[in-house]
C-alpha cells in the first residue's frame, strides 16, 4: 500500500481518536449516561468503563498522532472500535432509543453511526497490519 | 516486547489516566455510584440537562392534542408509527425528509415531537432539525410513547396519510 496512504490512515485514526476523547471531557457524566443506556454493562461498573474509555482513546490517538508504539495503539484502536460496533448493534437491534456518545453531544445511534465506525475500523486493520512490514514500519513512524 | 502486550500495557495506562484523571474534569463520571439506563431512572424522564429543545409533560400536551392546538411528530420508525401512534400525529424519523410535511407544521403554533424512548435521542433530533428550519415552538414529549399511553393520551394506528417517502 503507498506510504503516504497508510501515514495518513494513522494520522486520521489519531485525529478522530483524539478528538473523540476531548470532546467528552466537559461532560464525563453525560458520557456514562451514555454508556448505560447501551443497557449492556452493570449499572456499578459503567462510571469506571467511561473513564477508562476516554483514557484508552487518548493514549491511543496521541501514539498514533505522533508515531510511536504504532501497532499496539493499532490494535487498541481496533480492539475499542470492534466493541463499539458490537455495542451499537446490540442497541440498535433491540430497539434502544440513545445518544451514541461517539464524540459528545446529542448524536442518535444509527446504523450510520455503525458504517461509520466500520470505516475507522477498517482504517485501524490496515494500519494494524501493515505497520507489520519492517519496509513499511519507518513510514509508519515518520 | 510483543504487541499484543504492548497493545494490553497501552490499554492498562490510558485506563488509569482515565480513571485517576476523571475527577479534574468539569462534571466527572461518578465513580463508585451505580449509573442506570436512563430509562430506569425514576424521574429522570427524557429530563437531559445538555438538551437543547423545550420539553412539554404529557399532563400539559394531553389538552393540546384534544384541542388540536399542536401538531404531534412521531420520531420513531414507521412501523412502530403503524402500529400506534398520539391522534393525528405526523410521522418524521431522523434523517427522513420534513420538507412535504412543512406546511403543515408551520400552520400548528406548536409542535411537539416524542419517540419511543424515554432518553428521547431520536425525539431530539427531529426536533433540533425542525427548529433549524425556522419553526418557532417545538417541544419533545418528556415520557415518550410509553408514558403517553400508560397516562390515557389519545392514540389510534395506521399509517401516515400526509406523509411521503417510503412508508408502509
Amino acid at each position: 500500500m503507498n506510504r503516504s496512504v497508510l501515514v495518513a490512515l494513522r494520522l486520521a485514526l489519531g485525529v478522530l481518536f483524539l478528538w473523540a476523547a476531548i470532546t467528552k471531557l466537559p461532560d464525563m457524566n453525560a458520557f456514562a449516561q451514555d454508556v448505560a443506556n447501551y443497557r449492556v454493562l452493570p449499572a456499578a461498573l459503567v462510571p469506571y468503563v467511561a473513564a477508562a474509555v476516554v483514557g484508552i482513546e487518548m493514549v491511543a490517538g496521541l501514539a498514533l498522532l505522533i508515531g510511536v508504539v504504532v501497532k499496539p495503539a493499532a490494535v487498541t484502536a481496533t480492539g475499542l472500535l470492534s466493541v463499539f460496533v458490537v455495542f451499537l448493534v446490540q442497541a440498535l437491534l433491540r430497539g434502544i432509543d440513545l445518544r451514541c456518545g461517539c464524540f459528545g453531544g446529542d448524536e442518535p445511534a444509527s446504523w450510520w453511526t455503525v458504517a461509520r465506525d466500520l470505516v475507522m475500523l477498517a482504517a485501524a486493520i490496515v494500519v494494524t497490519t501493515q505497520s507489520g512490514s519492517s519496509k513499511l514500519r519507518a513510514a509508519l513512524q515518520e | 516486547m510483543a504487541t499484543p502486550l504492548q497493545a494490553a500495557l497501552l490499554c492498562v495506562l490510558g485506563a488509569a489516566l482515565g480513571i485517576a484523571g476523571n475527577r479534574l474534569t468539569p462534571r466527572p463520571a461518578p465513580l463508585g455510584a451505580r449509573v442506570l439506563p436512563s430509562a430506569e431512572q425514576p424521574g429522570a424522564i427524557c429530563e437531559d440537562p445538555r438538551a437543547s429543545v423545550a420539553r412539554i409533560s404529557v399532563e400539559a400536551a394531553k389538552p393540546l392534542c384534544i384541542a388540536c392546538t399542536a401538531v404531534f411528530v412521531d420520531a420513531r420508525s414507521a412501523q412502530e408509527y403503524a402500529a400506534g401512534h398520539v391522534t393525528g400525529a405526523l410521522h418524521i424519523a431522523p434523517g427522513e425528509p420534513v420538507e412535504p410535511l412543512l406546511a403543515s407544521l408551520r400552520a400548528a403554533p406548536t409542535v411537539i415531537v416524542y419517540d419511543r424512548d424515554r432518553q428521547c435521542a431520536s425525539a431530539n433530533a427531529v426536533a433540533a432539525d425542525l427548529l433549524g428550519r425556522g419553526l418557532r415552538d417545538v417541544r419533545v414529549l418528556t415520557g415518550s410513547w410509553p408514558d403517553w399511553l400508560a397516562q390515557g393520551g389519545p392514540g389510534e394506528s395506521g399509517t401516515c396519510a400526509l406523509c411521503t417517502g417510503a412508508k408502509p
